[in-house]
């Protein structure tokens, strides 16, 4: 609610008196009869008879005074469009895979884990479809269990739960006997446990198990079963599966080798749903995959990126046919199906060509030939900034300090692709980075250079190399950094990780390197500069990483010059908030919206791991992308120190300007970077290049 | 007379860069769903650069481990990124394959395959699954050994690495990345087909090209739902090589 609504609502209350004869309605709706009955209405939540009565009125007229205020559009009724999005997925799920039931929950409604949520979608699923007299098989797994921890069902008469494969080590918490009598007692049925491990050491242990008699019986009872309940893992690094004790790595390894893509009920499909044969053949016990497919009604529970290509394999082969998902995990399966296009993205173009507006199929730039560009671009720039860089023997791609590198300094070499200039030929000076290795555009250098600049800065104190951490930087960074120890040069790496919307805060370790790794070349910089030992310099560089944040902004996209086309499309109204420095799509989309209220959008997802409090110190660098001027940069910044100031936070620096661009991609990135005393006079201490000049 | 090994290299090599270039634009604009959208760009700086090297040199004269050792130090220079890295690593291991070898038997170019499947996957740290050029390798790099068990022809050996790759390469449309730029993208990537595995297709082809004329070059899944049976094919008889 706005503000002014939640004014008008309290104005309001405490509810009016009775309007005496004659109908008088207060001054603030005028004599607007239309909203005063809305208002009672939908926002008092007054009954058609009271409001009737309070106004003095019949309640025919009420009734048509609110139909009458819904086609003048006094009163719109709108359905949250994530539940509204989720409905829409479900259908498409139930008709694409002729599910007989679909139940998919929105995404990011509520704060509970994932696996939470699905347990008690599936629990509503599972009151829904269980009647008395059911046998009902179910497998073990979270979700599973999380649907177990959610439900509860009563007056159900004869239900069985019946363990659908043999067990697991006690240490799992949701092994497949814990699940079963979870389920059991919620909805207060007899459970029939497996008395039997669901992976046998051989086909002969199997063999002699299930000719027990005890086992037998139970297995029989399984057979019976006319529902069932399963999970289903992914066999992705970090599955849960791993853990849980029923499989060994090295068996789930040859699985993975055979194309197995996942797991359902201890059995192991590909991407077609069909099963994989493996060293476990005849070795598992309970319910196989053929025998699911006797079981009438099968309900599958589960979510989550990693599982869509398992999901995907189960529904082709109809393994559930009643599914309780999220609403990302049924639009990747969808989409990663390819029957149904909901991808936006792909149809930006055609969207572009409906409304009448033919995109420009080649991009205006200052370029010779295209295969040039990063030549002549280093060919000027070395002049340019003669003051201050030289390239090394015969190549431009590896640029030296003049008066950077000495005997017994550290020394510190950055580097990266092309495209993002200043970055990161421009930081290249006395006090900040001895050398830069540079690449084609938007590609890391190769090892060469890199092992060039090394060489060429180091003073027998060790080298620091900073860059943003991407795969490919990171491969031949690495490989540069292994030649260098081949030669004697001691090295330390650190990747710049500040890019807060590419991964979340638990995966920080994984996010990408932005506009904010100039801070970290900064303070890197200067205490090479005070001389400090490597492990210092180490030490100091990564807490300044540590304490960067950024948050891009793209309002349209960049074009490379060799194709000189946009490599991808924002719509008219759209921004991409999380936007790489490569035009690596964002993390969202989202509407178009008045500078502050982006700016907020952002210092709110930084303040909420920054935590700055009152008399706090950050650095702020207020960066274009390329395309966005610095009337613009300023207009943001003005919000940003508001913000601050708000907050009691002191800005000891701020840069505004264009400090890591993506060519000309028009958008623009805040960082932070939180001091403290140490950073503080890092930050501050000389330093001469062609980009930065400090003191 | 037979043609030498190191000669049909280069040639392997011209072909490569030749189907790139008639590709990267294709290459770029997937890339551009998912990536940053100059994987055709990379490519082609790669393999141009190596048809650049090896036209420098003496290629009847070299041993064929050399001349691959020396595209793949031409490819890593030019290209750095993730896949100069990453092919230099597979090229190195195939010139490994190749010391001591003269002729471009079946086995050998097998051996080839296997050895760029391997460096990617050393130097990527990755496996199939993960959404990269992987996914086309590994399964070639299987076919290719189970047709060297089965002493199949040339001919029929590379049909069958196109259709296990080109299924690979279509099942990165069903996954998540986990390696890469892509990585980040989560579910958005979904539905793409992997712009690496693609070019891994092409390179592929360009090699059967190479080394049989045409054949398996021609293979194409005109429609949805080919690969896979062609590819539960080859993954049986890949089964059944393996454990006999």
């Amino acid at each position: 609610m706005t503000d002014s609504e939640s004014e008008l609502r309290s104005s309001v209350r405490p509810r009016p008196a009775p309007v005496e004869a004659g109908g008088a309605t207060p001054l603030r709706f005028g004599d607007d009869p239309y909203v005063w009955v809305s208002w009672l209405y939908y926002q008092e939540g007054m009954t058609q008879y009271d409001i009737a009565q309070t106004m003095g009125i019949s309640r025919a007229t009420v009734i048509a005074y609110l139909n009458e205020a819904r086609e003048r559009g006094i009163v719109k009724i709108a359905i949250e469009p994530a539940r509204l999005a989720s409905l829409t997925i479900a259908q498409s799920m139930r008709s694409h895979f002729s599910l007989r039931d679909c139940l998919v929950i929105p995404n990011g409604a509520d704060d509970r884990a994932l696996g939470d949520r699905l347990g008690a979608a599936g629990a509503m699923a599972l009151r829904k479809v269980l009647k008395s007299g059911d046998t009902l098989a179910v497998t073990g797994g979270r979700t599973v269990m999380a649907v177990g921890d959610s439900l509860r069902v009563a007056g159900l008469q004869d239900v069985t739960v019946v363990q659908a494969i043999g067990g697991a080590i006690a240490r799992n918490p949701a092994s497949p006997s814990q699940c079963a009598s979870a389920i059991a007692s919620a909805v207060n049925a007899t459970c029939v446990t497996l008395s039997a491990p669901a992976v046998a050491s051989s086909v002969e242990a199997r063999a002699i198990m299930v000719a027990e008699p005890l086992v037998a019986e139970q297995l029989s009872i399984l057979m019976r079963a006319n529902k069932a309940l399963f999970g289903i893992a992914s066999l992705r690094p970090n599955a849960s599966l791993y853990s849980e004790g029923v499989f060994e790595a090295a068996e789930l390894q040859s699985y993975i080798d055979g194309d197995a893509v996942g797991v359902l009920a201890a059995r192991f499909i590909d991407a077609w749903g069909q099963p994989v044969a493996g060293v476990l053949d005849n070795r598992v016990i309970g319910l196989s995959l053929e025998d699911l497919l006797r079981v009438d009604l099968r309900i599958c529970v589960a979510g989550g990126f990693d599982k869509v290509p398992a999901i995907l394999a189960a529904l082709r082969r109809g393994y559930a046919n009643v599914l309780v998902t999220d609403a990302a995990t049924a639009r990747g399966v969808l989409r990663a199906d390819g029957g149904v296009e909901l991808d936006r993205r792909a149809n930006d173009r055609q969207a572009v060509r409906d409304r009448g507006r033919e995109p420009r199929e080649y991009v205006k730039k200052f370029i010779n030939e295209p295969d040039d560009v990063v030549e002549e671009m280093l060919d000027g720039a070395i002049r340019a900034h003669r003051a201050y860089i030289r390239p090394l023997a015969f190549s431009r791609r590896a640029l030296v300090a003049l008066d950077g590198p000495r005997q017994g300094k550290v020394g510190l070499v950055i580097g990266g692709g092309s495209g993002h200039e200043p970055c990161f030929l421009g930081y290249v000076g006395k006090g900040l980075a001895d050398a830069v290795a540079v690449g084609n555009i938007f590609s890391t250098p190769p090892p060469d250079p890199i092992f060039q600049c090394v060489q060429a800065v180091s003073g027998g104190a060790g080298v620091l190399l900073v860059y943003g951490n991407y795969v490919g930087d990171v491969m031949n960074f690495d490989m540069a950094a292994e030649l260098a120890r081949d030669h004697g040069v001691e090295t330390r790496s650190i990747m710049t990780t500040d890019d807060v919307a590419s991964s979340p805060r638990e995966n920080r370790d994984s996010r990408r390197g932005v506009a904010g790794n100039v801070f970290v070349f900064k303070v890197a910089g200067a205490a090479c500069d005070k001389g400090w030992s490597l492990d210092a310099c180490e030490g100091v560089a990564r807490k300044a990483n540590a304490r960067t944040y950024t948050v891009g902004v793209a309002l349209e996209p960049c074009s490379l010059p060799q194709t000189r086309r946009y490599n991808f499309e924002i719509g008219p109204e759209e921004i991409e908030i999380g936007m790489g420095i490569h035009g690596e799509p964002g993390v969202v989309r989202g509407e178009l919206a008045p500078a502050d209220e982006i700016v907020d959008k952002i210092l709110d997802q930084i303040f909420s791991e920054m935590r700055p409090v009152s008399g706090d110190k950050v650095a702020v660098l207020v960066n274009s992308l390329g395309g966005t001027p610095l009337m613009e940069l300023y207009i943001l910044y003005r919000r940003v120190e508001q913000r601050l100031t708000a907050k009691g936070v002191e800005i000891d620096m701020s840069l505004v300007g264009h400090y890591c661009t993506s060519i000309d991609m028009v958008g623009a990135s805040v960082s932070l970077l939180h001091l403290d005393r140490e950073l503080h006079e890092l930050l501050h201490h000389p330093c001469r290049t062609a980009f930065l000049q400090v003191g | 007379m037979v043609e030498l090994l190191s000669h049909c290299l280069n040639r392997m090599f011209h072909n490569i860069s030749a189907s790139i270039e008639e590709t990267k634009d294709h290459l770029s604009a997937l890339d551009g769903v998912i990536g940053d959208a100059d994987h055709g760009v990379t490519m082609s700086i790669g393999f141009q650069a190596v048809k650049a090297e090896l036209s420098r040199r003496n290629v009847d004269a070299m041993a064929a481990e050399d001349l691959m050792n020396t595209a793949a130090m031409a490819f890593l220079n030019s290209v750095g990124a993730s896949t100069g890295p990453l092919y230099a690593t597979g090229m190195w291991r195939a010139a490994q394959a190749l010391a001591g070898a003269a002729d471009a038997t079946p086995a050998i170019q097998a051996a080839i395959v296997k050895g760029i499947a391997d460096g990617v996957r050393e130097r990527g740290k990755g496996q199939r699954g993960d959404k990269t050029m992987l996914d086309a390798w590994i399964p070639a790099a299987e076919a290719g050994a189970a047709a060297v068990r089965r002493s199949e022809s040339a001919e029929q050996m590379w049909r069958e690495i196109i259709a296990a790759a080109e299924a690979g390469a279509d099942a990165t449309r069903s996954m998540v990345a986990s390696k890469g730029r892509a990585a980040r993208l989560g579910e958005r990537a979904l539905g793409h087909v992997d712009p690496g595995a693609t070019s891994a297709v092409i390179i592929l082809k360009a090699m059967a090209l190479t080394f049989c004329g045409n054949a398996a070059g021609t293979a194409k899944s005109a429609e949805r739902g080919t690969p896979r049976f062609r590819r539960a094919e080859t993954h049986e008889e890949a089964g059944k090589g393996s454990r006999s």
